[in-house]
Protein backbone atom coordinates (compact mmCIF):
# COMPACT_ATOMS: atom_id res chain seq x y z
CA UNK A 1 0.00 0.00 0.00
CA UNK A 2 2.75 2.46 0.97
CA UNK A 3 4.80 1.26 -2.08
CA UNK A 4 2.40 2.23 -4.04
CA UNK A 5 1.03 5.30 -2.69
CA UNK A 6 5.25 6.49 -3.25
CA UNK A 7 4.75 5.16 -6.71
CA UNK A 8 1.54 7.44 -7.53
CA UNK A 9 3.02 10.51 -6.00
CA UNK A 10 6.63 9.85 -7.80
CA UNK A 11 4.87 9.60 -11.14
CA UNK A 12 2.67 12.73 -10.22
CA UNK A 13 5.59 15.00 -9.14
CA UNK A 14 8.00 13.94 -11.82
CA UNK A 15 5.08 14.58 -14.43
CA UNK A 16 4.41 17.88 -12.92
CA UNK A 17 8.40 18.96 -12.53
CA UNK A 18 9.21 17.58 -16.06
CA UNK A 19 6.31 19.20 -17.71
CA UNK A 20 7.14 22.45 -16.38
CA UNK A 21 10.95 22.35 -17.07
CA UNK A 22 10.21 21.20 -20.64
CA UNK A 23 7.94 23.95 -21.10
CA UNK A 24 9.69 26.93 -19.77
CA UNK A 25 13.74 25.94 -20.78
CA UNK A 26 13.22 27.10 -23.80
CA UNK A 27 12.33 30.38 -22.35
CA UNK A 28 14.93 32.90 -21.73
CA UNK A 29 14.63 35.55 -19.14
CA UNK A 30 13.33 38.89 -21.22
CA UNK A 31 10.16 36.76 -23.02
CA UNK A 32 9.07 34.99 -19.36
CA UNK A 33 9.51 38.67 -18.11
CA UNK A 34 7.70 39.94 -20.80
CA UNK A 35 5.62 37.12 -21.08
CA UNK A 36 4.61 37.00 -17.35
CA UNK A 37 5.37 40.23 -15.85
CA UNK A 38 5.32 43.37 -18.07
CA UNK A 39 1.97 41.81 -20.09
CA UNK A 40 -0.22 41.39 -17.25
CA UNK A 41 0.80 44.51 -15.80
CA UNK A 42 -0.26 46.12 -19.08
CA UNK A 43 -3.42 44.44 -19.04
CA UNK A 44 -4.52 45.48 -15.69
CA UNK A 45 -3.62 48.98 -15.98
CA UNK A 46 -5.76 48.88 -19.61
CA UNK A 47 -9.25 47.60 -17.98
CA UNK A 48 -8.31 49.16 -14.84
CA UNK A 49 -8.15 52.56 -16.94
CA UNK A 50 -10.99 51.98 -18.80
CA UNK A 51 -12.82 50.77 -16.21
CA UNK A 52 -12.27 54.07 -14.53
CA UNK A 53 -13.18 56.49 -17.80
CA UNK A 54 -16.49 54.33 -17.44
CA UNK A 55 -17.52 54.44 -13.65
CA UNK A 56 -15.19 56.76 -12.18
CA UNK A 57 -11.47 56.68 -10.31
CA UNK A 58 -13.01 55.07 -6.86
CA UNK A 59 -13.77 52.26 -8.76
CA UNK A 60 -10.18 51.12 -9.73
CA UNK A 61 -10.19 48.13 -7.58
CA UNK A 62 -12.98 46.63 -8.82
CA UNK A 63 -10.84 46.00 -12.22
CA UNK A 64 -7.86 45.60 -10.97
CA UNK A 65 -8.96 42.92 -8.34
CA UNK A 66 -10.47 41.60 -11.41
CA UNK A 67 -7.86 41.77 -13.39
CA UNK A 68 -5.35 40.48 -11.19
CA UNK A 69 -7.32 37.12 -10.77
CA UNK A 70 -8.07 36.35 -14.16
CA UNK A 71 -4.64 36.45 -14.35
CA UNK A 72 -4.79 33.06 -13.30
CA UNK A 73 -5.81 32.49 -16.71
CA UNK A 74 -2.27 32.66 -17.94
CA UNK A 75 -0.77 29.60 -16.60
CA UNK A 76 -4.12 28.14 -16.27
CA UNK A 77 -4.74 27.92 -19.97
CA UNK A 78 -1.73 28.83 -21.74
CA UNK A 79 0.94 26.54 -19.49
CA UNK A 80 -1.40 24.08 -18.95
CA UNK A 81 -2.45 23.28 -22.75
CA UNK A 82 0.68 23.38 -23.91
CA UNK A 83 1.93 20.94 -21.28
CA UNK A 84 -0.80 18.72 -22.49
CA UNK A 85 -0.84 19.44 -26.30
CA UNK A 86 3.08 19.62 -26.58
CA UNK A 87 3.53 15.92 -26.35
CA UNK A 88 1.65 15.53 -30.14
CA UNK A 89 4.18 17.94 -31.65
CA UNK A 90 7.29 16.54 -29.67
CA UNK A 91 6.36 13.14 -30.89
CA UNK A 92 6.46 11.48 -27.14
CA UNK A 93 2.34 10.47 -27.19
CA UNK A 94 3.38 7.27 -27.69
CA UNK A 95 5.84 6.48 -25.06
CA UNK A 96 3.17 8.48 -23.19
CA UNK A 97 0.71 6.06 -23.41
CA UNK A 98 2.62 3.12 -23.72
CA UNK A 99 3.30 3.34 -20.21
CA UNK A 100 1.79 1.55 -17.58
CA UNK A 101 1.16 5.03 -15.25
CA UNK A 102 -1.31 6.07 -14.00
CA UNK A 103 -2.77 7.85 -16.26
CA UNK A 104 -5.06 10.58 -13.86
CA UNK A 105 -1.83 11.15 -12.27
CA UNK A 106 0.27 12.01 -15.48
CA UNK A 107 -2.98 13.92 -16.67
CA UNK A 108 -3.36 16.47 -13.51
CA UNK A 109 0.34 16.14 -12.49
CA UNK A 110 0.78 18.51 -15.94
CA UNK A 111 -1.17 21.44 -14.38
CA UNK A 112 0.57 21.36 -11.01
CA UNK A 113 3.62 23.45 -11.65
CA UNK A 114 0.93 26.01 -13.54
CA UNK A 115 -0.96 26.29 -10.50
CA UNK A 116 1.66 27.57 -8.72
CA UNK A 117 3.08 30.28 -11.60
CA UNK A 118 -0.68 31.30 -12.09
CA UNK A 119 -0.75 32.12 -7.98
CA UNK A 120 2.60 33.71 -8.49
CA UNK A 121 1.31 35.62 -11.61
CA UNK A 122 -1.87 36.92 -9.36
CA UNK A 123 -0.32 38.07 -6.43
CA UNK A 124 2.44 40.30 -8.74
CA UNK A 125 -0.87 41.36 -9.99
CA UNK A 126 -2.08 42.28 -7.23
CA UNK A 127 1.35 44.05 -5.72
CA UNK A 128 0.95 45.97 -8.72
CA UNK A 129 -2.47 47.51 -7.73
CA UNK A 130 -1.76 48.14 -4.20
CA UNK A 131 1.85 50.18 -5.68
CA UNK A 132 0.25 51.50 -8.52
CA UNK A 133 -3.28 52.20 -8.52
CA UNK A 134 -4.01 52.79 -4.54
CA UNK A 135 -5.85 49.30 -4.10
CA UNK A 136 -6.66 48.95 -0.11
CA UNK A 137 -5.59 45.07 1.65
CA UNK A 138 -5.84 46.60 5.14
CA UNK A 139 -9.11 45.00 5.29
CA UNK A 140 -8.07 41.89 4.07
CA UNK A 141 -7.84 38.48 5.33
CA UNK A 142 -4.31 37.27 3.40
CA UNK A 143 -4.60 33.93 4.19
CA UNK A 144 -8.28 33.51 2.75
CA UNK A 145 -7.01 35.53 -0.14
CA UNK A 146 -3.87 32.86 -0.36
CA UNK A 147 -6.53 30.10 -0.50
CA UNK A 148 -8.81 31.83 -2.88
CA UNK A 149 -6.14 32.37 -5.31
CA UNK A 150 -5.16 28.86 -5.38
CA UNK A 151 -8.49 27.55 -5.84
CA UNK A 152 -9.19 29.77 -9.01
CA UNK A 153 -5.56 28.79 -10.25
CA UNK A 154 -6.64 25.43 -9.75
CA UNK A 155 -9.86 25.14 -11.09
CA UNK A 156 -8.68 27.57 -14.45
CA UNK A 157 -5.96 24.59 -15.02
CA UNK A 158 -8.54 22.50 -14.95
CA UNK A 159 -10.27 24.01 -18.36
CA UNK A 160 -6.75 24.35 -19.15
CA UNK A 161 -6.44 20.36 -18.83
CA UNK A 162 -9.38 20.26 -21.16
CA UNK A 163 -8.21 22.76 -23.79
CA UNK A 164 -4.58 20.62 -23.93
CA UNK A 165 -6.94 17.32 -24.56
CA UNK A 166 -8.91 19.18 -27.39
CA UNK A 167 -5.21 19.88 -28.71
CA UNK A 168 -4.60 16.82 -29.36
CA UNK A 169 -7.22 16.19 -31.51
CA UNK A 170 -7.31 19.92 -33.41
CA UNK A 171 -4.77 21.57 -35.38
CA UNK A 172 -5.44 24.70 -34.22
CA UNK A 173 -5.65 25.40 -30.91
CA UNK A 174 -4.56 28.36 -29.86
CA UNK A 175 -7.83 29.54 -31.41
CA UNK A 176 -9.66 28.08 -29.10
CA UNK A 177 -7.23 29.35 -26.01
CA UNK A 178 -7.48 32.91 -27.01
CA UNK A 179 -10.95 32.95 -27.35
CA UNK A 180 -11.78 31.33 -24.11
CA UNK A 181 -8.96 33.67 -22.76
CA UNK A 182 -10.87 36.68 -24.06
CA UNK A 183 -14.27 35.78 -23.18
CA UNK A 184 -13.33 34.79 -19.61
CA UNK A 185 -12.36 38.52 -19.15
CA UNK A 186 -15.60 39.49 -20.26
CA UNK A 187 -17.95 36.98 -18.66
CA UNK A 188 -16.49 35.91 -15.26
CA UNK A 189 -16.82 39.80 -13.80
CA UNK A 190 -13.40 40.62 -13.82
CA UNK A 191 -14.04 43.89 -15.72
CA UNK A 192 -18.23 44.19 -15.72
CA UNK A 193 -20.24 42.97 -12.67
CA UNK A 194 -21.75 39.41 -13.62
CA UNK A 195 -25.13 40.38 -12.29
CA UNK A 196 -25.39 43.43 -15.02
CA UNK A 197 -24.89 40.79 -17.98
CA UNK A 198 -28.00 39.39 -19.68
CA UNK A 199 -29.60 36.23 -17.72
CA UNK A 200 -28.52 33.65 -20.31
CA UNK A 201 -25.15 35.22 -20.15
CA UNK A 202 -25.29 35.24 -16.30
CA UNK A 203 -25.73 31.25 -16.72
CA UNK A 204 -22.90 30.41 -18.92
CA UNK A 205 -20.08 33.01 -16.77
CA UNK A 206 -21.59 30.74 -13.82
CA UNK A 207 -20.27 27.48 -15.43
CA UNK A 208 -16.78 29.17 -15.93
CA UNK A 209 -13.88 28.85 -13.72
CA UNK A 210 -13.07 32.47 -12.16
CA UNK A 211 -16.37 33.95 -11.81
CA UNK A 212 -16.73 32.82 -8.29
CA UNK A 213 -12.77 32.89 -7.50
CA UNK A 214 -12.89 36.53 -8.36
CA UNK A 215 -16.13 37.75 -6.55
CA UNK A 216 -14.31 35.42 -3.52
CA UNK A 217 -11.43 37.40 -3.65
CA UNK A 218 -13.57 41.11 -3.81
CA UNK A 219 -15.19 39.90 -1.03
CA UNK A 220 -12.18 39.30 1.05
CA UNK A 221 -10.22 42.70 -0.06
CA UNK A 222 -13.23 43.99 1.61
CA UNK A 223 -13.14 42.46 4.70
CA UNK A 224 -15.25 39.51 4.64
CA UNK A 225 -14.61 36.23 6.49
CA UNK A 226 -13.35 32.90 4.68
CA UNK A 227 -16.38 31.43 6.06
CA UNK A 228 -18.60 34.18 4.54
CA UNK A 229 -17.38 33.18 0.90
CA UNK A 230 -17.01 29.33 1.32
CA UNK A 231 -19.76 28.49 -0.58
CA UNK A 232 -18.46 30.00 -3.40
CA UNK A 233 -14.86 28.98 -2.42
CA UNK A 234 -16.70 25.55 -2.81
CA UNK A 235 -18.73 26.21 -6.48
CA UNK A 236 -15.60 26.79 -7.31
CA UNK A 237 -13.71 23.92 -6.66
CA UNK A 238 -17.36 22.11 -8.18
CA UNK A 239 -16.34 23.90 -10.94
CA UNK A 240 -12.53 22.80 -11.33
CA UNK A 241 -13.41 19.40 -10.56
CA UNK A 242 -15.88 19.26 -13.70
CA UNK A 243 -13.73 20.71 -16.19
CA UNK A 244 -10.10 18.08 -14.67
CA UNK A 245 -12.98 14.97 -14.89
CA UNK A 246 -14.33 16.23 -18.40
CA UNK A 247 -10.63 16.77 -19.68
CA UNK A 248 -9.92 13.50 -18.45
CA UNK A 249 -12.84 11.10 -20.28
CA UNK A 250 -11.82 12.97 -23.26
CA UNK A 251 -8.13 12.07 -22.13
CA UNK A 252 -8.38 9.06 -21.92
CA UNK A 253 -10.95 8.83 -24.75
CA UNK A 254 -8.67 9.88 -27.25
CA UNK A 255 -5.89 7.25 -26.04
CA UNK A 256 -8.39 4.79 -26.87
CA UNK A 257 -9.44 5.82 -30.31
CA UNK A 258 -6.12 6.54 -31.58
CA UNK A 259 -4.59 2.84 -30.27
CA UNK A 260 -7.82 1.46 -32.20
CA UNK A 261 -7.22 3.79 -35.25
CA UNK A 262 -3.16 3.89 -35.27
CA UNK A 263 -3.63 7.64 -35.34
CA UNK A 264 -1.59 8.44 -32.28
CA UNK A 265 1.01 10.78 -33.83
CA UNK A 266 -1.39 12.29 -36.78
CA UNK A 267 -0.91 15.80 -37.11
CA UNK B 1 12.55 54.05 -67.45
CA UNK B 2 12.00 54.94 -63.88
CA UNK B 3 7.83 54.90 -64.54
CA UNK B 4 8.53 50.75 -65.88
CA UNK B 5 10.08 50.17 -62.75
CA UNK B 6 7.63 52.00 -60.60
CA UNK B 7 4.85 49.98 -62.60
CA UNK B 8 7.06 46.70 -62.12
CA UNK B 9 6.72 47.81 -58.08
CA UNK B 10 2.98 48.40 -58.18
CA UNK B 11 2.15 45.17 -59.94
CA UNK B 12 4.47 43.66 -57.21
CA UNK B 13 2.63 45.01 -54.87
CA UNK B 14 -0.67 44.28 -56.02
CA UNK B 15 0.31 40.67 -56.38
CA UNK B 16 1.77 40.40 -52.99
CA UNK B 17 -1.15 42.07 -51.45
CA UNK B 18 -3.42 39.17 -53.06
CA UNK B 19 -1.43 36.42 -51.98
CA UNK B 20 -0.92 38.06 -48.16
CA UNK B 21 -4.70 38.38 -47.78
CA UNK B 22 -5.64 35.34 -49.32
CA UNK B 23 -3.03 33.48 -46.70
CA UNK B 24 -4.33 35.72 -43.76
CA UNK B 25 -8.06 34.87 -44.74
CA UNK B 26 -7.85 31.15 -43.44
CA UNK B 27 -5.08 31.50 -40.15
CA UNK B 28 -7.10 31.24 -37.30
CA UNK B 29 -4.87 32.54 -35.64
CA UNK B 30 -5.02 36.05 -37.78
CA UNK B 31 -8.86 35.23 -37.29
CA UNK B 32 -8.54 35.91 -33.48
CA UNK B 33 -6.49 38.69 -33.47
CA UNK B 34 -7.87 40.95 -36.05
CA UNK B 35 -11.57 39.72 -35.46
CA UNK B 36 -11.99 38.27 -32.24
CA UNK B 37 -10.03 39.80 -29.83
CA UNK B 38 -11.21 43.59 -31.09
CA UNK B 39 -14.97 42.28 -30.91
CA UNK B 40 -14.71 40.73 -27.37
CA UNK B 41 -12.91 44.11 -26.72
CA UNK B 42 -15.98 46.65 -27.95
CA UNK B 43 -18.33 44.38 -26.27
CA UNK B 44 -16.80 44.38 -22.55
CA UNK B 45 -15.92 48.43 -23.60
CA UNK B 46 -20.03 48.86 -24.56
CA UNK B 47 -21.32 46.99 -21.18
CA UNK B 48 -18.47 49.07 -18.92
CA UNK B 49 -19.72 52.23 -20.66
CA UNK B 50 -23.54 51.37 -20.48
CA UNK B 51 -23.74 54.01 -17.09
CA UNK B 52 -21.94 56.77 -19.40
CA UNK B 53 -23.43 59.73 -20.68
CA UNK B 54 -23.07 60.49 -24.02
CA UNK B 55 -22.59 59.01 -27.29
CA UNK B 56 -19.55 56.48 -26.31
CA UNK B 57 -20.53 53.49 -28.29
CA UNK B 58 -19.10 54.69 -31.84
CA UNK B 59 -15.87 55.61 -29.66
CA UNK B 60 -15.67 52.58 -28.56
CA UNK B 61 -16.49 50.89 -31.72
CA UNK B 62 -13.40 52.96 -33.39
CA UNK B 63 -11.66 52.39 -30.60
CA UNK B 64 -11.71 48.49 -30.14
CA UNK B 65 -11.24 48.75 -34.27
CA UNK B 66 -7.61 50.20 -33.09
CA UNK B 67 -6.62 47.86 -31.02
CA UNK B 68 -7.39 45.55 -34.01
CA UNK B 69 -5.06 46.86 -36.17
CA UNK B 70 -2.04 47.68 -34.04
CA UNK B 71 -2.27 43.54 -32.67
CA UNK B 72 -2.14 42.81 -36.26
CA UNK B 73 0.69 44.79 -37.03
CA UNK B 74 2.63 43.47 -34.12
CA UNK B 75 1.66 39.94 -34.69
CA UNK B 76 1.32 39.36 -38.30
CA UNK B 77 3.04 42.44 -39.95
CA UNK B 78 6.20 42.58 -37.02
CA UNK B 79 6.83 38.59 -38.65
CA UNK B 80 6.70 39.44 -42.45
CA UNK B 81 10.05 38.98 -42.72
CA UNK B 82 10.48 36.52 -40.24
CA UNK B 83 7.96 34.04 -41.59
CA UNK B 84 9.49 33.77 -45.05
CA UNK B 85 12.59 32.82 -42.88
CA UNK B 86 11.14 30.16 -41.60
CA UNK B 87 9.41 28.71 -44.99
CA UNK B 88 12.95 29.13 -46.43
CA UNK B 89 11.63 31.55 -49.14
CA UNK B 90 13.83 34.83 -47.70
CA UNK B 91 16.93 33.92 -49.77
CA UNK B 92 15.13 33.90 -52.80
CA UNK B 93 13.26 37.24 -52.36
CA UNK B 94 16.16 38.75 -51.64
CA UNK B 95 17.94 37.42 -54.35
CA UNK B 96 15.42 38.42 -56.82
CA UNK B 97 15.82 42.14 -58.38
CA UNK B 98 13.08 43.53 -57.13
CA UNK B 99 13.74 44.96 -53.68
CA UNK B 100 12.55 43.29 -50.13
CA UNK B 101 11.21 46.24 -49.03
CA UNK B 102 8.64 46.41 -51.89
CA UNK B 103 7.66 42.79 -51.25
CA UNK B 104 7.43 44.04 -47.23
CA UNK B 105 5.26 47.06 -48.16
CA UNK B 106 2.73 44.89 -50.49
CA UNK B 107 2.46 42.33 -47.10
CA UNK B 108 1.68 45.25 -44.83
CA UNK B 109 -0.88 47.08 -46.15
CA UNK B 110 -2.52 43.76 -46.48
CA UNK B 111 -2.28 43.21 -42.77
CA UNK B 112 -3.38 46.85 -42.17
CA UNK B 113 -6.47 46.54 -44.66
CA UNK B 114 -7.45 43.19 -43.25
CA UNK B 115 -7.20 44.31 -40.30
CA UNK B 116 -9.76 47.30 -40.76
CA UNK B 117 -12.26 44.93 -41.07
CA UNK B 118 -12.39 44.66 -37.58
CA UNK B 119 -13.63 48.34 -37.12
CA UNK B 120 -16.23 47.48 -39.78
CA UNK B 121 -17.48 44.32 -37.67
CA UNK B 122 -17.63 46.36 -34.45
CA UNK B 123 -19.56 48.57 -35.90
CA UNK B 124 -22.01 45.85 -37.31
CA UNK B 125 -22.09 44.56 -33.67
CA UNK B 126 -22.70 47.33 -32.03
CA UNK B 127 -25.54 48.82 -34.66
CA UNK B 128 -27.47 45.84 -35.70
CA UNK B 129 -27.49 43.42 -32.06
CA UNK B 130 -26.51 45.76 -29.97
CA UNK B 131 -28.51 48.62 -31.55
CA UNK B 132 -26.31 51.49 -30.59
CA UNK B 133 -26.99 55.06 -32.48
CA UNK B 134 -23.68 54.47 -34.60
CA UNK B 135 -23.25 57.94 -36.72
CA UNK B 136 -19.93 59.60 -37.79
CA UNK B 137 -19.93 63.20 -36.74
CA UNK B 138 -17.92 64.28 -39.93
CA UNK B 139 -17.98 61.09 -42.59
CA UNK B 140 -15.81 62.83 -44.91
CA UNK B 141 -13.21 63.93 -42.80
CA UNK B 142 -12.88 60.36 -40.94
CA UNK B 143 -12.05 58.82 -44.42
CA UNK B 144 -9.49 60.86 -44.98
CA UNK B 145 -8.14 60.25 -41.52
CA UNK B 146 -8.46 56.69 -42.01
CA UNK B 147 -6.43 56.91 -45.09
CA UNK B 148 -3.82 58.76 -43.04
CA UNK B 149 -4.02 56.04 -40.10
CA UNK B 150 -3.58 53.43 -42.96
CA UNK B 151 -0.52 55.47 -44.49
CA UNK B 152 1.12 55.84 -40.96
CA UNK B 153 0.18 52.32 -39.26
CA UNK B 154 1.73 50.50 -42.62
CA UNK B 155 4.82 52.72 -42.63
CA UNK B 156 5.75 51.67 -39.15
CA UNK B 157 4.73 48.45 -39.71
CA UNK B 158 7.95 49.00 -42.62
CA UNK B 159 9.69 50.10 -39.37
CA UNK B 160 9.07 46.94 -37.09
CA UNK B 161 9.20 43.92 -40.02
CA UNK B 162 13.25 44.66 -40.62
CA UNK B 163 13.83 45.45 -36.99
CA UNK B 164 12.12 42.26 -35.97
CA UNK B 165 13.93 40.21 -38.40
CA UNK B 166 17.61 42.19 -37.37
CA UNK B 167 16.86 41.39 -33.54
CA UNK B 168 15.34 37.80 -32.97
CA UNK B 169 14.99 38.15 -29.55
CA UNK B 170 12.83 41.10 -30.06
CA UNK B 171 9.73 38.72 -31.25
CA UNK B 172 9.85 37.68 -27.27
CA UNK B 173 8.71 40.84 -26.22
CA UNK B 174 5.59 41.23 -28.81
CA UNK B 175 3.13 39.81 -26.24
CA UNK B 176 4.16 42.93 -23.91
CA UNK B 177 4.16 45.43 -26.78
CA UNK B 178 0.52 45.04 -27.28
CA UNK B 179 -1.45 46.37 -24.47
CA UNK B 180 1.27 48.85 -23.73
CA UNK B 181 -0.22 51.07 -27.11
CA UNK B 182 -3.55 50.73 -26.62
CA UNK B 183 -3.03 52.48 -22.95
CA UNK B 184 -0.55 55.16 -24.27
CA UNK B 185 -2.44 56.02 -28.09
CA UNK B 186 -5.20 56.55 -26.36
CA UNK B 187 -7.54 53.78 -28.06
CA UNK B 188 -10.31 53.24 -25.89
CA UNK B 189 -9.38 56.03 -23.05
CA UNK B 190 -8.01 59.60 -23.41
CA UNK B 191 -4.70 59.92 -22.30
CA UNK B 192 -5.51 62.32 -19.99
CA UNK B 193 -6.33 59.68 -16.95
CA UNK B 194 -2.41 58.85 -17.33
CA UNK B 195 0.06 60.35 -15.04
CA UNK B 196 2.03 63.63 -17.03
CA UNK B 197 5.00 62.21 -17.35
CA UNK B 198 3.24 59.70 -20.52
CA UNK B 199 2.16 62.51 -22.60
CA UNK B 200 5.43 63.16 -24.47
CA UNK B 201 5.12 58.94 -25.28
CA UNK B 202 2.01 59.35 -26.51
CA UNK B 203 2.80 62.13 -28.84
CA UNK B 204 5.69 60.15 -30.41
CA UNK B 205 3.22 57.56 -30.78
CA UNK B 206 1.89 57.53 -34.90
CA UNK B 207 -0.56 55.19 -33.94
CA UNK B 208 -1.98 58.05 -31.05
CA UNK B 209 -1.98 60.69 -33.72
CA UNK B 210 -4.13 57.99 -35.71
CA UNK B 211 -7.04 57.81 -32.84
CA UNK B 212 -6.97 61.16 -32.39
CA UNK B 213 -8.23 62.05 -35.50
CA UNK B 214 -10.23 59.14 -35.61
CA UNK B 215 -12.19 59.94 -32.45
CA UNK B 216 -12.49 63.54 -33.20
CA UNK B 217 -13.98 63.23 -36.60
CA UNK B 218 -16.02 60.18 -35.48
CA UNK B 219 -17.66 61.43 -32.21
CA UNK B 220 -16.83 65.26 -33.49
CA UNK B 221 -16.35 66.94 -30.19
CA UNK B 222 -12.71 68.80 -30.77
CA UNK B 223 -12.36 71.57 -33.52
CA UNK B 224 -11.41 71.11 -36.83
CA UNK B 225 -7.80 72.56 -36.30
CA UNK B 226 -6.99 69.75 -33.95
CA UNK B 227 -8.14 67.08 -36.56
CA UNK B 228 -5.63 68.79 -39.09
CA UNK B 229 -2.85 68.90 -36.78
CA UNK B 230 -3.30 64.94 -35.95
CA UNK B 231 -3.07 64.36 -39.88
CA UNK B 232 0.01 66.40 -40.12
CA UNK B 233 1.70 64.39 -37.62
CA UNK B 234 0.63 61.29 -39.08
CA UNK B 235 2.12 62.51 -42.45
CA UNK B 236 5.24 63.62 -41.08
CA UNK B 237 5.89 59.97 -39.08
CA UNK B 238 5.08 58.47 -42.30
CA UNK B 239 8.18 60.03 -43.78
CA UNK B 240 10.00 59.38 -40.97
CA UNK B 241 8.98 56.01 -41.00
CA UNK B 242 9.28 55.28 -44.56
CA UNK B 243 13.45 56.07 -44.21
CA UNK B 244 13.77 54.83 -41.68
CA UNK B 245 12.04 51.72 -43.09
CA UNK B 246 14.52 52.15 -46.17
CA UNK B 247 17.87 52.10 -43.97
CA UNK B 248 16.71 49.42 -41.81
CA UNK B 249 16.23 47.13 -44.92
CA UNK B 250 19.39 47.78 -46.34
CA UNK B 251 21.42 47.36 -42.80
CA UNK B 252 18.95 44.48 -42.59
CA UNK B 253 20.26 42.75 -45.85
CA UNK B 254 23.93 43.59 -45.73
CA UNK B 255 23.86 42.39 -42.55
CA UNK B 256 22.23 39.02 -43.40
CA UNK B 257 24.78 39.01 -46.32
CA UNK B 258 28.14 39.69 -44.57
CA UNK B 259 27.36 37.06 -41.54
CA UNK B 260 25.47 34.43 -44.30
CA UNK B 261 22.19 34.93 -41.22
CA UNK B 262 20.14 34.97 -44.13
CA UNK B 263 18.20 31.49 -43.87
CA UNK B 264 19.17 31.20 -39.89
CA UNK B 265 16.14 30.74 -37.68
Amino acid sequence: MMKRLQAALRIFFTSAYYSYIALFRWFRPAPYIASKIIMPLAQILFFAFLGMYASGRDQASFYVIGNAVQLAAISGIYGVTMSVGGERWAGTLGYLFGAPANRMLIFVGRAFMHIIDGMLGVMLGLMWGVLLLGVDLSHTDLGALALTILITAASTSGMGLLLGCLSLIMRNVMFINNTVYFLMLALCGANVPVSSLPGWVQRISYVLPLTRGIASAREIVDGASLRSVGPMLGGEVLVGAVYILLGYVLFRQFEIQAKKRGTLDVM
Amino acid sequence: MASKRLRSYLRTIGQVFVLQFKQLAIDGFIIFIVLVQPLLIAIMGLWMMRERQGNYAIFIVVGSGMTGLWSSLLYITGSNINVERWLGTLEMLVGTPTPLAVTVIGKTLSNVVMSLSSMILGYVLAALIFRFPLTLAHPLLFVVSLICSVAAFATFGLVIAPFFAINRQLQGWVNALEFPMYILAGFMFPIALLPGWTTPISYALAPYWAARALHATSSGNVPLSDVFLSWGMMLLFSVIYLLLSGWLFRVMVHKARVDATLSLQ
